[in-house]
């Protein structure tokens, strides 16, 4: 029997958790939390409604964290962002997804995440039981800030990312991918190097240690292709690469690829859009 | 105010992934080492906390011997003492919590006890967590915004659609995300006084591991064969068909 | 004397070595004026005036005493016809030198002289016109009243005036030697407030400034007690002594600014600039320097900080300067403290020092991935342990990483391996130079990489190395020295130019006009500018630049700029339309920084040359037949 918390019942993670939970034979119960997030309150939810049976969660930031709580509250192992299950082996993902890591679980309770698109969204429309949590004296959500993102498209919500790397070469040099963006109703995301300098804020960041987005397109514009940056891009359904190195390793990562100078390349593509819809 | 700061070193991998010949660890002779953006960020919070509040910052990791420059590169952003649990195995994430927990109960009370939201390389996403349980505290993970006054931290945690709040007591432990602050470069006079600031080194003996790992896998299909679209500025109907067929456009 | 004592309680410097060339150097720069008559007309200028005040000399002593014992004459020498005579040649030199220097001053006022203090330039010609005017005076009178101890013949010019004395002509020579003495000590009262100054300072600068590879820079030591650490220039108190001599001997005149890349498009950086406001701040600050008070940061108050970052270190100015000021010292140690010690430097150079740091070249990519260029083309690696080739190929990291500074280096291998050269590279186990990191100041990262790279040569045994990057050539050869490593470093240039000659490689000539863009790095950092022109001859038409040699123009990468912003017009575009004015189709390179930042200002200017390395061109010379 196995337990899945889901984020929310039509939550795209939380659906791919169920499909993992399913991989693990026999029946599948789900429960959501209802009420403010309090990580330890909710896994102690968790817990209690769990019994003995294995628990499975999204591998989102908060299914990762519930789940922590919840081996801790347990003392069991904790595998998160698991990509297969095989009896007491597993599989995970590390460096952000550029590596797997095969390992066995010492435990006769498995407490896992599913990591991020390792697995189709389940299509059984899920019920779940919904979960109070005692909130006394938990450490809880008291407030919530909303971002001031002017109405810009939000990185990790957007369909398309036109995203710029070192060879934009300056802060000024993104206001091509801008204009591409706008045609694409597009989020503008940037790789490290590029915050670093200071041309783009920490939030545009794209990366193992920024935003991780999942858009249909990700257009990589003067990005090498470091596995950080790859990391938070891996989710993108297809990879669209323009560099003017025809060896850049972004490449081996990309599904479509022009050679050449983005300075050139990026403006002719958005004039080109232009003509289209023109007509 | 005592603050510590869990720190790991890892590798600067690249644009790919080698492994060693027995697929256990990943290929480091020409890498470069470094911590984890998040840690990075962690340490500068700390130091900033204690450069207007006063108090000390502790640098604590669990690694190899040559962890060690990891240590004195935090000291050089300003920690003023170092803990190296020294071990040359690679440790599961429960047994690292434990270690941690140990060491810190061998200390002094900290007010503060910061980890990176999760390791660059393992990712396992739990060994703050599993700390504070050890020692009954407080946790808040993923957070870009601290403040600490008065006995109390604000932290926001990021979140899709804007940051949540929280508010607790001290003592705790958080995790905090990259973008938290911005790093200092740190001074070369900083480093010269970190060679010789305190490093506490004890060997650490690993238990048997709950989560064990058989081997390392480079991922199929992260070598693609890009269809090129074209070269220069020409290709770019190219592209416009391609996004026509994907629906973006 | 407060100067004296400034420059005792500065940081030292050693330049005692190489006596004889320092020697050499002052015979033909301070004596032959030599590097003021790289401009002729204002060298000409100034060398009648500096020659006149040698031959004059003596007669400041005549004077002098003879003010006080009207009978006293100058043992010898005073009874001298002959010098007597060359005295008037010389006061008319002089005479003819500071009408040039008005006529410069006034009519042609050439834009270098914007930022120098003309008013005081004008003083200081009146005044020198007046000392040998009233010197002429006194001669005259001299020999009017018939006290003259050499034959009046002799000196036409006095002997000429002394008609005009007129009577009462022992008063009026009494009269004239108090003049003249008295203009003499007011000048000389003057003389340390303004940059007349140079008299005094000059002779001395010029001996101690660097003999040979001036591409060298003064390493610092971090292995001595705190007291003695030196981090750069953050105050005056942290200047060396060559640093304040240098900022005394500055006359204003200009050229450096002249010749600035970064000054002539747009930017705030004045080399000129740099050291008067360096003298400016020591003479203000030098009281409280030398009682052990407080000091204000140079940068920011003397120097703008702007300018410290706009430097390419290309040693235009350097190269320029009359009295062998040697402007990047003050820049790089300004850096140094800057970013050692403050962490203050433009936010897109921060990744790639710690990519220099961390990973271990400036484009942060995997030191493993430093054979991959030569996949296939038969070039051996030399792996730990295995013995050192005859020659080692430095490739270098913009070679190893960047697609169009490598083709420099696959023409190269396939020339040595035509020629049959005994090469191989070290591949992965090859670091950056610490090139960039050095010249943005960050010393103590470099020398990381000095040591370590020196350990790797050493231990492999290598002696002589071939770079095709001027910057690595520089450090490899210059630089390294001061860590253990003690090579022989060629440029390829140089070694695809002796292949050439021995015959081991037949280039077919052709038409094409070609011009050669001089790297700084190679031709004025070190003394490289004929083996590449030999090349270039072989293969088509030569076509020169006005800007050529020494006298280059620099393409902008220079001082770690390649992975910094530039304000202002850019430096390599300017470069191109030198180029393009030749009239020639290809502009040929030597250096993978120039391919890089030359090609993308024909790309952003449109004009029609290739870039291509003087290598591939030799490549494509010998593949044709």
């Amino acid at each position: 029997m196995t337990l899945v918390f889901l984020e929310g019942v039509d939550d795209e993670l939380s659906r791919q958790a169920v499909t993992l939970a399913e991989s693990l034979g026999g029946d599948v119960r789900a429960v959501t939390v209802d009420g403010p997030f309090a990580p330890a309150a909710w896994a102690a939810a968790i817990v209690d409604a769990a019994g003995g049976d294995d628990i499975v969660g999204p591998g989102s930031d908060r299914g990762n964290e519930v789940l922590a709580h919840v081996a801790a509250q347990l003392d069991l192992p904790f595998a998160a962002n698991v990509s297969e299950v095989r009896g007491d082996q597993l599989t995970r993902i590390r460096w952000g997804g550029t590596l797997l890591e095969e390992a066995r679980l010492h435990a006769d309770r498995k407490v896992l995440t599913a990591a991020p698109f390792a697995f189709v969204a389940s299509v059984d429309s899920t019920q779940a039981q919904v979960l109070a949590p005692n909130l006394d004296g938990a450490v809880a959500v008291v407030d919530h800030i909303a971002p001031d993102t002017g109405g810009k498209v939000s990185l990790a919500d957007a369909k398309v990312v036109v995203s710029g790397g070192r060879g934009v070469g300056s802060a000024e040099g993104f206001a091509i991918l801008e204009d591409l963006a706008a045609l694409l109703d597009a989020a503008v995301g940037c790789s490290r190097v590029v915050t670093s300098a200071g041309w783009r804020p920490h939030s545009d960041q794209v990366g193992q240690t920024g935003t991780k987005v999942s858009p249909d397109l990700y257009i990589a514009c003067g990005i090498s292709g470091a596995t950080q940056h790859i990391a938070g891009c891996k989710g993108a359904k297809a990879l669209l690469a323009i560099n003017a190195d025809r060896e850049a390793t972004i490449f081996a990562h990309a599904d479509y690829a022009v050679i050449g100078d983005l300075h050139e390349i990026v403006p002719a593509i958005a004039a080109e859009l232009r003509k289209v819809k023109g007509s | 105010m005592r603050i510590l700061v869990c720190v790991k070193r890892v590798p600067i991998t690249g644009g790919r992934m080698v492994l060693t010949a027995d697929a256990q660890a990943i290929e480091t002779k020409h890498l470069g080492f470094t911590i984890s953006p998040h840690e990075e960020c962690g340490v500068e919070e700390a130091v900033r906390i204690v450069e207007s509040a006063g108090g000390e910052v502790v640098v604590l990791t669990l690694g190899p011997e040559e962890a060690a420059e990891q240590i004195r590169d935090c000291m050089a952003i300003g920690a003023d003492r170092g803990i190296h649990l020294v071990s040359s195995e690679e440790w599961d994430a429960q047994a690292t919590a434990g270690a941690i927990a140990d060491a810190i109960r061998g200390e002094e009370p900290f007010d503060l006890i910061v980890f990176g939201n999760e390791s660059a390389d393992a990712g396992g996403y739990q060994v703050g967590i599993r700390v504070a349980y050890a020692l009954g505290l407080p946790v808040v993970t993923g957070l870009k915004g601290l403040t600490v006054d008065g006995g109390r931290a604000r932290c926001e945690q990021e979140v899709p659609g804007g940051r949540d709040v929280y508010d607790v007591a001290l003592p705790a432990v958080v995790t905090v995300k990259e973008g938290l602050n911005l790093p200092r470069y740190p001074s070369v006079p900083a480093k010269l006084r970190a060679k010789s600031k305190p490093l506490d080194a004890r060997p650490a003996e690993r238990p048997a591991s709950r989560l064990e790992k058989l081997r390392l896998v480079v991922p199929e299909g992260s070598r693609k064969q890009a269809e090129i679209l074209g070269e220069g500025p020409g290709a770019a109907p190219r592209v416009v068909e391609v996004m026509q067929q994907l629906g973006v456009a | 004397m407060f100067l004296t004592r400034l420059v005792r309680a500065a940081r030292p410097l050693k330049r005692t070595d190489d006596v004889f060339r320092r020697v050499e150097n002052e015979a033909t720069i301070v004596l032959g004026q030599r590097k003021l008559f790289q401009r002729l007309v204002p060298g000409a200028m100034h060398a009648l005036i500096f020659w006149g005040f040698l031959v004059l000399f003596p007669t400041i002593l005549m004077a002098g005493i003879g003010a006080i014992d009207r009978d006293w004459s100058f043992p010898w020498l005073g009874r001298q016809g002959w010098y007597m005579a060359m005295v008037d040649v010389f006061i008319v030199a002089v005479l003819v030198g500071i009408a040039a220097a008005v006529w410069i001053r006034k009519v042609v006022r050439p834009r270098r002289f914007d930022g120098s203090h003309l008013g005081e330039a004008d003083l200081i010609l009146f005044m020198i016109a007046l000392v040998v005017l009233t010197l002429l005076g006194w001669h005259a009178a001299r020999i009017a009243a018939g006290l003259n101890e050499w034959p009046a013949h002799w000196s036409f010019l006095s002997n000429a005036v002394s008609h005009l004395v007129g009577s009462g002509a022992s008063a009026r020579e009494r009269i004239l030697v108090w003049a003249h003495v008295g203009v003499i000590l007011t000048f000389l009262c003057y003389l340390p407030y303004s940059k007349h100054l140079h008299i005094a300072t000059a002779a001395i600068n010029v001996y101690f400034s660097r003999t040979r590879r001036p591409g060298r820079l003064e390493p610092l030591r971090f292995d001595v007690p705190e007291a003695e650490l030196r981090f750069g220039a953050g105050t005056i108190r942290d200047l060396t002594w060559k640093e304040m001599v240098d900022s005394f001997s500055c006359t204003e005149c200009g050229r450096c600014q002249d010749v600035c890349p970064a000054y002539a498009t747009g930017k705030s950086l004045s080399p000129k600039l740099v050291i008067m406001g360096i003298r400016d701040q020591v003479f203000a600050e030098g009281p409280n320097l030398l009682a052990g008070g407080e000091l204000t940061p140079i940068a920011g108050n003397g120097v703008p900080e702007d300018m410290i970052w706009d430097c390419v270190t290309c040693g235009a100015c350097v190269h320029e300067c009359p009295v062998s000021i040697e402007h990047i010292d003050h820049i790089v140690d300004l850096r140094r403290d800057l970013v050692m010690v403050q962490s203050s430097f433009p936010a897109e150079a921060e990744s790639m020092l710690r990519d220099v740091e961390r990973v271990g070249n400036p484009w942060g990519k995997p030191q493993g991935d430093r054979e991959s260029w030569a996949e296939g083309l038969g070039v051996r690696v030399v792996a730990e342990g295995e013995p050192a080739p005859e020659i080692l190929y430095w490739v270098g990291c913009a070679a190893a990483y960047d697609e169009r500074a490598r083709v420099a280096a696959e023409s190269t291998v396939k020339l040595l391996q035509k020629a049959g050269v005994d090469f191989a590279i070290l591949g992965a186990r090859e670091s950056c130079t610490g090139d960039p990191a050095r010249r943005m100041g960050n010393e103590y990262v470099f020398q990381a990489y000095a040591e370590q790279n020196v350990a790797t040569l050493n231990e492999t045994g290598v002696t002589k190395i071939v770079a095709s990057c001027p910057h690595c050539l520089n450090s490899l050869g210059n630089e390294y020295p001061d860590f253990g490593g003690r090579y022989e470093v060629v440029h390829h240039t140089q070694l695809l130019a002796e292949l050439l000659r021995d015959g081991k490689l037949e280039p077919a000539k052709s038409e094409t006009e070609i011009t050669y863009h001089d790297s700084c790095y190679l031709a004025r950092h070190n003394d490289v500018a004929a083996e590449p022109r030999e090349l270039v001859a072989a293969v088509g038409k030569p076509v020169e630049m006005e800007k050529h040699g020494k006298n280059t123009f620099c393409c902008g990468a220079g001082g770690a700029h390649m992975w910094m912003e530039e304000r202002g017009s850019p430096i390599n575009e300017e470069r191109v339309r030198q180029a393009a004015e030749t009239g020639a189709e290809t502009l040929a390179v030597a250096c993978p920084f120039c391919t890089v930042m030359l090609d993308d200002g024909v790309r952003a200017s449109g004009k029609q040359l290739r870039v291509v390395d003087v290598s591939t061109l030799l490549l494509e010379g010998v593949s044709d037949t």
